[in-house]
């Protein structure tokens, strides 16, 4: 019961937006009363009007979600190019200055990105990184580092310090260790590190409606926002919702994806037996 | 000839003494055992002269006559059997044994070669593709002793690699291990606090308490002529009786040389009774405290008797300091 109610509850608001972007745009507004007209009823007059009009508008749709997942690898990789060497640096701290670190990384995780955006656009417009797609990825990367390193600082801790004392006496370098030692251990943790780092640049706002203007380079948020404030008389109900649904079928795809290469990794990482 | 040679070795750690002025040799071949309670240091020198940890200033470690003590740990030829065993979770057994002959550039028909030798030689060839998630306690012991030897190492080092193993399996690989390891060109270092394990194994063992070595001997030469009241409690099972000290002296006498007697001696009650098999542990309550004495099974035992021991058993001790007076017994 109590499972049934969860599963309703959060997957109740997605199941709405589908059902509202498979409908006619009048049949949103009219409701169960106008059963005689077309499209009336509460399951009759399905249609796919909603997603060819975005498919078909300029830039069609699926650029958009291009450019979001081009800025969400990129930001990802240079978040997980960054963070894997900083904390395992870290741990290799003792005392003061590690606990110190990891506490100014704590307190820079938990600072509001949305207070950033108007400084970052300031250095935007003085390092011409505005309308460059590739250029998100540099304040994704950086919003999402001190999460990132803190995340895997502490899988790293997790694990048994006598493996790397062993890879070391086997003469493996430090780079050797991380590569055929921790990197492998470390896949779970860096698998749900980099689906956090790429949801957040999947539905970052502030930064990507400011740095881009040019529309074929707008990413997925701002361009769905620039749908439903395309008038200033209606709301395209229809087409905001579907447009929702198609931007957020790639992640549910990454995720079930992810999902097992986490659960493999567990099983994997599994020391006693 | 590698010879061990550890000089004034010590470690402190934020104002704690882990060890102090460790000065001990290990020939070539011999298996010498780090014997001591928990915390006393032993796994600390292993670390020491591994390279994993760096001692303080002054001391030494040679190996083979050259000083390697600001040597990295990788370039020290010294192999290490880990009390957890540290064997790499995601590779399978080859890939274990792999790992290090690939990054120290070992070309690969030789690799397969002394991976092929060494899986033999600790019949683990028919568990090659196994995880070691896969393995049996004593499978990953033999993995982690295979990956050792596979180092070639100049010098052996074993942190209580069977800690981890039941009673059984520990005595039935203790001849095995003592095959595999001793008497080869390499000295060994085994640290254990179990000292059925070390008097089994090692050619001398090296006593160890907060971090200061006590005494360094055959387990015979411990046995018979500690050098102070730890040393001679802390060998021996069951464990020396310790009568109340008086005049600032303090007697010490082993269980299994308390004889009943007819006369003279402590009279004492006796309160259990414990078989050994071959032997009865009997406990007693005397004049002088509680006393342990171990007889043969058949030797019948009164409740009340009278204990007594030949002189030259006794142990004395300066009850202060706990250095065995010599000359007394």
């Amino acid at each position: 019961m109590i499972r049934a109610v969860a599963l309703l509850w959060s997957l109740g608001p997605l199941l709405w937006q589908l059902y509202t972007s498979l409908r006619p745009a009048d049949a949103l507004v009219s409701g169960p009363q106008g059963l005689g007209s077309p499209g009336g009823g509460i399951f009759g007059g399905w249609t796919l009007q909603n997603y060819s009009q975005l498919l078909a508008a300029d830039p069609p749709f699926w650029r958009y979600l291009l450019n979001s997942a081009v800025v969400g690898v990129a930001g990802t990789a240079l978040t997980l190019l960054l963070a894997i060497p900083c904390a395992y640096g870290l741990q290799q701290q003792r005392g003061a200055l590690r606990w110190g670190t990891l506490a100014l990384l704590l307190a820079a995780s938990l600072f509001p990105t949305a207070l950033l955006f108007l400084a970052l656009l300031e250095w935007a417009r003085q390092l011409g990184l505005g309308n460059h797609l590739l250029a998100l990825a540099l304040p994704y990367a950086a919003l999402s580092l001190p999460l990132a390193i803190l995340l895997l600082r502490a899988a790293l801790a997790d694990l048994p310090p006598e493996l790397e004392d062993a890879a070391r006496l086997e003469g493996l370098g430090p780079l050797q260790r991380l590569r055929f030692v921790l990197l492998p251990l470390l896949a779970p943790a860096i698998a749900s590190t980099a689906i956090l780092v790429f949801l957040f640049s999947w539905s970052e706002y502030p930064i990507a409606l400011t740095w881009i203007s040019r529309e074929s380079l707008l990413t997925l948020s701002a361009a769905i926002a620039r749908i439903g404030a395309s008038s200033v008389f209606t709301i395209p109900y229809g087409a905001f919702a579907a447009a929702t649904v198609l931007g957020s079928l790639p992640l549910v795809l990454l995720l079930l994806l992810f999902q097992r290469a986490i659960v493999s990794g567990l099983t994997q990482g599994a020391v006693k037996g | 000839m590698s010879v061990l040679e550890l000089r004034q070795l010590g470690r402190r750690v934020g104002g704690r003494t882990l060890l102090a002025d460790l000065n001990l040799r290990v020939e070539a071949g011999e298996c010498l055992a780090l014997l001591g309670p928990s915390g006393c240091g032993k796994t600390t020198t292993l670390r020491l002269v591994a390279g994993l940890e760096l001692p303080e200033q002054g001391g030494r470690i040679l190996l083979g006559g050259r000083d390697i003590t600001e040597e990295p740990a990788g370039r020290r030829r010294v192999a290490m059997v880990f009390q957890s065993y540290a064997l790499y979770p995601h590779l399978n057994v080859t890939g274990n044994l792999a790992l290090g002959l690939r990054v120290r550039g070992v070309p690969p028909q030789e690799r397969e070669r002394r991976i092929d030798a060494v899986l033999e030689l600790l019949q683990l060839a028919e568990l090659r593709e196994r995880r070691p998630a896969q393995l049996s306690g004593g499978q990953r012991q033999r993995l982690a002793l295979a990956r050792a030897l596979l180092r070639q190492p100049a010098l052996m080092l074993l942190d209580e690699p069977m800690s981890n193993l039941d009673a059984q399996l520990r005595e039935e690989l203790r001849p095995e291990l003592r095959r595999l390891l001793c008497g080869g060109e390499a000295p060994v270092l085994y640290v254990t606090h179990d000292q059925q394990e070390a008097i089994g194994l090692a050619d001398r063992l090296a006593v160890l308490e907060a971090g200061r070595l006590q005494q360094v001997g055959t387990a015979r030469e411990l046995y018979e002529k500690p050098h102070n009241r730890f040393v001679a409690t802390f060998l021996g099972r069951p464990a020396l009786n310790l009568l109340p000290p008086r005049d600032g002296r303090q007697l010490g006498l082993r269980p299994e040389h308390l004889r009943p007697v007819a006369e003279g001696g402590l009279a004492a009650r006796l309160q259990r009774r414990e078989w050994w098999g071959s032997q009865q542990l009997l406990w007693l309550e005397s004049e002088q405290g509680d006393l342990r004495m171990l007889l043969p099974a058949a030797h019948a035992c009164p409740d009340a008797l009278r204990v007594g021991w030949e002189r030259h058993h006794e142990l004395w001790f300066d009850a202060a300091t706990g250095e065995r007076l010599q000359g007394l017994a």
